[in-house]
């Protein structure tokens, strides 16, 4: 009884409001409850905003309460919300994109081959080794500030979880199948296409969704350190004006792009792995 | 020896029948050495045997007596450490995949991502039959085989006797014309077994394979074959090599109360025992 849908959605909702309420008016009820030094500092909306005033920044960062019009306001702000937005968007995809295409290929390789997993195991370590947010700086030295360094940034973090998923995907086939897949007539490269990638598809899987993430914090921290565009900079532009709200704004238009991204993979690999048990019921 | 286009597979079984019976498979002097942890052991020694067209033989013998990696050498998927082994004629090459043979194994090898008909048509698709045929010779072989109406369903949804079936399904429609069989039905319930002998005899009656089938049942042999090839404890070497002369059709419930079936099957047990007892003193 406890557990039904209609109470577990009360409890969520009870939680959203308490949580919301104390943002929005903690601060001032403390003050008049408690002795001054008691004074919670985390609720104070110079650190941390408030709902309501959140809300304000959204309208108009996202040009929705502007006196001159959406489009005109749109077009007057070369980093509001909607580009910014656009452009962060953007750049994750790329970075996952070629971070999940390269490290499929690379596990893929390394995977069929003794040889070259041996030959390269050190040298995947030791750069697996490496903190990537480390390389940020370098990258845009090189890249130069635009999509470019962020693209690459997310590259670099996707790249390793995704190859290492493949890697051992690609090592957990079953001997039998291959062997079956052979006795059927499988050629080298059919036996890759029909059976080693089908079977560690899986695997590629449990990486992608963390990837996505990945790719997100990625192209953020490359805008924090050096972009023109995009939510990273639009925190670093509000945290020079100690503007609390508009950087929340962005906080959580970037959680509604990873929940976006995170559903997007979701849903592809329930459709790709519908023959596994856990899928079932969506396939 | 010249292999005969799939086009005219029937012919060609009929004409092996005619021409007295010509040899499908010869196994010789074949021997099997492992080395475990530094140790050398045999475990096949000495083989020798042939297979005829049209036969359907049972390779019998205790467990561990290397039955299966006699099987496994003729299908060239494990190498041999002497002796030869020719199909029509010529030398089988490890990791070399004879399009004229089929081969089954004991552990469920089904792709489980492709559905009852994808598995069963894995073969045609990538030899590049064309999806129109496909189709056609899919669904016939999903009737053969009793799955109507699991054709899209995957693996995990069936019982272990169907996905033995789709197995076997996905090996026929190539139409090998040899077949080879790892204790395919090792793993199946009596009941699943005895359906699984019903659906094989079927199939073997009226198609006539070649088939080379390992197993440790002398039940099962008995009741499937036309020969038994009885094989000592290990080291594997042969031991008896029996024809067994129950008429065809069989059914594989009314073929245990026959004279034949019952007289070989003293008989084998006998011998058969002297090898266990060997394998438990060891």
């Amino acid at each position: 009884m406890s557990n039904s849908r209609t109470v577990i959605l009360f409890w969520q909702l009870a939680i959203l409001a308490v949580v919301l309420v104390v943002w929005q008016w903690g601060f001032e009820w403390s003050k008049t409850l408690l002795p001054k030094a008691y004074v919670p500092k985390i609720l104070d909306p110079y650190f941390v905003a408030k709902p309501s005033l959140i809300w304000q920044s959204f309208l108009r960062l996202g040009c929705f309460a502007d006196a001159t019009g959406f489009t005109a306001c749109i077009k007057g702000s070369d980093n509001n919300l909607w580009l910014a937005t656009l452009v962060t968007l953007k750049n994750t995809w790329w970075g996952f994109l070629f971070g999940s295409a390269s490290g499929i290929a690379a596990g893929l390789v390394l995977g069929r081959s003794d040889f070259l997993s041996r030959v390269f195991s050190p040298y995947i370590v030791a750069l697996n080794s490496i903190p990537r947010i480390a390389l940020v700086p370098l990258v845009i030295l090189i890249f130069g500030l635009g999509d470019l360094s962020k693209i690459a940034t997310a590259w670099l973090v996707v790249f390793f979880v995704v190859f290492f998923n493949t890697f051992e995907g690609t090592r957990a086939v079953d001997r039998d199948q291959i062997a079956a897949a052979r006795l059927l007539g499988a050629s080298e490269f059919t036996v890759l296409r029909t059976v080693v990638i089908p079977s560690a598809l899986a695997w590629v899987f449990a990486s992608l969704l963390p990837a996505v993430s990945f790719a997100l914090i990625g192209v953020i921290v490359g805008e924090f350190i050096g972009a023109e565009r995009g939510l990273g900079k639009l925190i670093i532009e509000a945290e020079a004006r100690a503007n609390a709200s508009e950087m929340m704004v962005a906080i959580f238009v970037m959680m509604f792009v990873g929940i976006l991204l995170a559903i997007a993979v979701r849903s592809l690999q329930s459709y790709l792995l519908r023959w596994q048990p856990q899928f079932e019921a969506s396939a | 020896m010249i292999a005969a286009p799939s086009q005219s597979l029937a012919l060609a079984r009929d004409e092996g029948r005619a021409a007295a019976a010509r040899t499908r498979i010869a196994v010789q002097g074949l021997a099997k050495r492992f080395n475990a942890s530094g140790r050398e052991f045999v475990a096949v020694d000495d083989v020798s045997f042939e297979v005829k067209q049209g036969e359907f033989v049972a390779l019998l013998g205790p467990s561990g007596c290397g039955k299966s990696t006699i099987l496994n050498m003729v299908a060239g998927l494990l190498p041999r450490s002497g002796g030869r082994i020719l199909i029509d004629g010529d030398t089988v090459e490890t990791g070399e995949v004879n399009p004229r043979v089929g081969y089954v194994f004991q552990r469920d090898t089904l792709f489980p991502w492709r559905t009852v008909e994808q598995n069963i048509g894995y073969g045609l698709e990538i030899a590049g039959v064309p999806k129109s045929e496909r189709t056609g010779r899919v669904a016939t072989a999903v009737e053969k085989a009793g799955l109507a109406g699991f054709a899209q369903s995957f693996p995990r949804m069936l019982s272990g006797g169907m996905r033995q079936r789709v197995a076997l399904m996905r090996t026929l429609i190539l139409e090998p014309e040899i077949l080879l069989m790892d204790e395919p039905f090792g793993a199946l319930d009596t009941h699943t077994k005895l359906e699984m002998h019903k659906t094989l005899l079927e199939i073997w009656e009226r198609e006539r394979q070649t088939v080379l089938f390992v197993t440790h049942d002398l039940g099962e042999a008995l009741t499937l074959a036309s020969r038994i090839i009885l094989l000592s404890a290990r080291p594997g070497r042969l031991k008896e090599d029996f024809d067994v002369a129950i008429p065809r059709p069989r059914d594989p419930v009314a073929v245990r109360e026959t004279a034949e079936f019952a007289r070989l099957y003293s008989h084998i047990w006998h011998s058969l025992g002297e090898e266990f007892r060997r394998t438990r003193a060891d």
